[in-house]
């Protein structure tokens, strides 16, 4: 296989492998605070890349033309909307059946998911049918050989992995890092250490959430089409992704990511004439890994105490 | 019929750099009513989770009854004759008295598809068995209860709790009875009360051995005829109520080194 | 979740024994399903639904309700009896109405399904995201044996039930190694992937799915409509009586596990799968034989659906669809079957109702889920008590 070929699936892979990290890192800190996990994140990405399609429409419709200012305004909202709305659904939603049984907040996050899609499909124009994401990155390329590297790929890819690292320096390095560790670690200790044990649990929600629509925008502007069910299979991926890595783990979350983004892309390449079951072949490997390691590559420490 | 019916030697359990019990030793002699005390965390509700199998040992033996029942799985442990109670009382709270005991008596229940679904005047017949024996059971301990049989456990106090509990673990008719400290979550009358079901069931069933974890010192110096007490996974002393509690070593585990 | 135990009622209501009254309420029951169904305009059907709130109502504050459960418990051979009769009733008032048919038999087919996981998370606690895909499996295995084999198609029947069970086992060792959150992924992957590999297979006919071949029993060809005394009536008939017979079928081995040690087994199982262990409890054995039990339902009611609407596609067996299942276990109240029925009842039959709704069900009911798990998680009919047998009382 020449370079030039190898070089473009190595760049689609991180490409992918960033997007994936970005939703998983999510599931693995609403994991670590609370113990829980959040099926409605895919569909709270969906809900970020729409928030980024809405406020593209407002700007544009009122004459606003720079790309540059465009793309920063639509991330921006479609990051700060979602964060909001995770704060909102954590808030009201997981935090009143913190004691209920687990298998609960499974079920309300799961019918959550789906109100919000069947929402976007039914209240968004048109909602049904894909929309075409405008593309606001330069699309130039730089080409080696077959290898063409395209600009917006490398920007989106180059600013993913700045938010990746930004996450880990604040979980790592802040005050407020501390703080959701230190939740994360023991929430009683935490509570009669004067942390304020809601506010750090809305706070990592919202961050998450934030990190998805982060990446739901990414997606938009990669593939230049968003649509209502895309939550669903980026939210399994990104769930999958996270258990790859071992749940509650932060590194854990971003080698998943990029080792499940490898994994698809393999795939693709060692099964070229089987593109169309691409999606088949992913959740194959899900169903296989949980078979193989139930609770993932790092296992998790049993909480069950006798 | 005397001699040991449990008999652990050199049992180490470890939980990454954690060791939870170290080299510990024990013997139960068939009859006996064995005291295991020591402070939080020395141990004692592990050596309970490594002999019923919930946690595979790092390292030792378990000889129970003449059979090595080491690293065997829960399952196997409690077919073997090995029943016990939980710290935190683990009862289904949804279900009822009955159904709670009959868990207890898994063992003895028949399981095929045919006998449960289709052969309902066979199921009747073991049904009205099962209630019969487990009714009895919890009539020793408490008349009341036994005319609830259908009433969820969930809705009852701690001490009924602890006694359908006891019952659970009694009706497969075990060798030996471990009792991880069932007097917590109780006032100082309930757990006299439960100490003498425990003596008097003691008297009814010969042959059945206890280890029972407990804090209350009142409670060890009244049931037990001997008693461990561990440390930091060791055990460091052994003997009758009387001799351990003036122990030096142990009283410094309980009071701190002065 | 509490479960209650039945208490006799301190009065008979107005002066009549339980018996009567349960009789008379599976009378109404009956007129009002049959009403419903045969209901044409929306106002018919609001001011049903109006009804039927204020006889909930009713019934409630009158202690009625009581005595019918107590008639159910005591007399349940009676009442099964009396049930099954009113279903018949309803068939037989409707039997010239293909749409009502089709509903009908489409709740029952549900319901049969629905009963299926029922038994998966309601009674052991496992998770189940891909029902609609093990109904699909059945429908799809009807597709294939009724064009291709020459296979008796009640034979088929069973063979949709067989089929899911044996692709389920392919699933069994992740979904029994795994806990709650964790299976649940499982499932829910095997879902997506379920509709994925129909829609890119081109035998199986794509996205334009396959057409299924009719029942026929005997020689009588289900797809013909049947004369009695001189009167033809609907072609729906014929799956309306068989779908009776497997909801039945299907509800009383639900019952049966229930009042049986298994069903005790199950529950233990998802109230302390370690306790369990500790008392000798298969837990493996447990999950194999509830997510086996349930996916084999659920494949048999796919079958016969497949069969019913002789056209099946992808789009039918969606996660979307697999989400409606679960709400109809969640609604109607995790491990008690009649109230499986209830649900399933109202999932299935109000959306085709009232026509506004029909485009927003899957949103209304998952926000109906939401609310229930936030105000009522037990359900609209809470599980009771296990009496394994009905109406037995201690001979003194």
């Amino acid at each position: 296989m020449d370079i030039g070929l190898l070089g473009q699936y190595l760049a689609n892979g991180i490409m992918l492998g960033t997007m994936y990290a970005l939703v998983a890192v999510g599931f693995t800190l609403f994991f670590g605070v609370l113990d829980v996990i959040k099926f409605s994140h895919g569909d709270v990405l969906m809900l970020g890349a729409f928030t980024g399609f809405t406020v593209y429409l407002g700007m544009a419709g009122i004459g606003i033309e720079n790309p540059w200012v465009l793309v920063v305004f639509v991330t921006l909202s479609a990051v700060i909307g979602t964060a909001f709305i995770g704060a909102v659904i954590a808030r009201y939603l997981v935090l009143p059946l913190k004691s209920a049984p687990p298998l609960n907040i499974l079920l309300i996050t799961l019918m959550l998911g789906t109100a919000i899609r069947e929402a976007v499909r039914l209240f968004f124009p048109d909602g049904s049918n894909p929309k075409p994401f405008p593309s606001l990155l330069p699309s130039s390329s730089v080409e080696l050989g077959n290898f063409s590297l395209r600009a917006d790929s490398a920007i989106l890819v180059g600013v993913g992995l700045a938010v990746i690292v930004g996450l880990h320096l604040l979980i790592n390095r802040t005050r407020l890092g501390l703080a959701i560790r230190a939740v994360a670690q023991d929430e009683e200790t935490a509570k009669t250490m004067g942390i304020n044990y809601t506010m750090i649990v809305l706070v990592t929600f919202a961050i998450g959430s934030g990190a998805a629509a982060f990446a739901g925008t990414m997606n938009g502007l990669y593939y230049n089409e968003i649509n209502f069910g895309m939550g669903l299979l980026l939210g399994l991926i990104g769930f999958s992704a996270a258990i790859i890595g071992g749940l509650g783990n932060l590194y854990g979350a971003i080698l998943g990511g990029f080792l499940f983004a490898g994994l698809q892309t393999v795939g693709a390449v060692a099964l070229p004439f089987a593109s169309a079951y691409k999606d088949v072949f992913a959740f194959a490997v899900v169903i296989a890994l949980m078979a193989w390691k139930p609770t993932g590559l790092i296992a998790e420490r049993t909480s069950d105490r006798v | 019929m005397s001699g040991r019916l449990l008999e652990i030697t050199q049992l180490s359990k470890r939980f990454g750099g954690v060791t939870a019990l170290d080299q510990f030793e024990m013997t139960v002699n068939r009859g006996e009513i064995l005291g295991l005390i020591g402070p939080n965390g020395s141990g004692k509700t592990t050596s309970f989770n490594v002999v019923t199998g919930i946690y595979a040992p790092s390292q030792g033996k378990i000889l129970f009854d003449g059979q090595d029942i080491t690293g065997f799985t829960p399952q196997q442990v409690y077919k073997a004759g090995v029943a016990r109670t939980f710290q935190r009382s683990r009862l289904c709270l949804p279900l009822s008295i009955l159904d709670n005991i009959m868990i207890g008596n898994y063992g003895r229940l028949s399981k095929g598809l045919w006998f449960n679904l289709i052969n309902r005047r066979a199921f009747q017949a073991e049904f009205e068995e099962g209630f019969d024996q487990a009714q009895a059971l919890i009539r020793t301990f408490s008349a009341s209860l036994a005319d609830r049989m259908f009433e969820p456990v969930g809705s009852l106090p701690m001490i009924e709790r602890r006694r359908i509990e006891i019952c659970r673990a009694l009706i497969s008719r075990p060798k030996l009875l471990l009792l991880d400290e069932p007097s917590a979550g109780m006032t100082h009358d309930e757990t006299k009360q439960l100490m003498d079901d425990i003596l008097d069931v003691r008297s009814r069933i010969a042959d059945l051995s206890v280890v029972i974890i407990e804090h209350e010192m009142g409670v060890i110096e009244r049931i037990t005829d001997r008693c461990i007490v561990l440390n930091y996974g060791r055990k460091i002393c052994e003997g009758t109520y009387g001799q351990i509690s003036t122990d030096p070593e142990v009283q410094q585990a309980y009071l701190g080194a002065e | 979740m509490t479960a209650k135990t039945l208490d006799l009622p301190k009065k008979s209501w107005l002066g009549l024994p339980a018996l009567a009254i349960g009789l008379i309420f599976v009378a109404l029951v009956t007129v009002y399903g049959w009403l419903f169904l045969h209901a044409e305009s929306e106002m018919e059907v609001l001011a049903l639904l109006v009804a039927a709130a204020i006889g909930v109502v009713a019934g409630t504050r009158s202690g009625a309700t009581r005595n019918v459960s107590v008639a159910m418990n005591q007399h349940s051979g009676i009442m099964n009896a009396a049930i099954i009769g009113g279903v018949l009733v309803v068939i037989g008032l409707l039997s010239q109405e293909h749409f009502s048919l089709l509903m009908l038999t489409s709740v029952l087919l549900y319901l049969t399904a629905a009963l299926g996981l029922n038994v998966q998370f309601g009674y052991t606690g496992m998770v189940n995201f891909a029902g609609a895909a093990f109904f699909g499996i059945g429908a799809y295995t009807a597709a294939v044996m009724t064009m291709h084999t020459g296979v008796p198609p009640l034979l088929i029947l069973l063979c949709g039930g067989v089929a899911a069970a044996l692709i389920g086992f392919v699933l069994v060792l992740p979904v029994v190694r795994t806990r709650g959150h964790y299976s649940a992924v499982v499932t829910i992957a095997f879902a997506v992937l379920f509709k994925t590999f129909l829609e890119v297979n081109d035998v199986l006919g794509g996205p334009q799915g396959l057409t299924v071949g009719s029942m026929s029993i005997l020689g009588w060809d289900f797809n013909s409509s049947p004369t009695l005394f001189g009167v033809e009536m609907s072609f729906y008939v014929n799956y309306a009586l068989l779908g009776t017979v497997l909801a039945a079928v299907a509800f009383m081995f639900t019952r049966r596990l229930e009042r049986s040690w298994l069903g005790l087994t199950l529950d233990s199982v998802r109230l302390d799968e370690t306790a369990s262990a500790c008392f000798g409890i298969g837990v493996t054995r447990a999950k194999i034989l509830a997510f086996t039990f349930g996916n084999v339902l659920a494949g048999t009611a796919g079958a016969l659906y497949g069969m019913m609407i002789s056209f099946i596609a992808p789009t039918s067996f969606t996660f979307s669809d697999s989400l409606l299942l679960v709400a109809i276990v969640l609604l109607g109240g995790m491990g008690n079957p009649w109230g499986t029925a209830v649900a399933a009842a109202i999932v299935v039959v109000l959306p085709e109702k009232l026509q506004i709704i029909q485009e927003y069900r899957f949103l209304l009911f998952s926000v109906l889920v939401i609310v229930m798990l936030l105000f009522r998680p037990d359900g609209l009919l809470p599980r009771q008590i296990r009496t394994y047998i009905p109406g037995w009382r201690k001979q003194p």
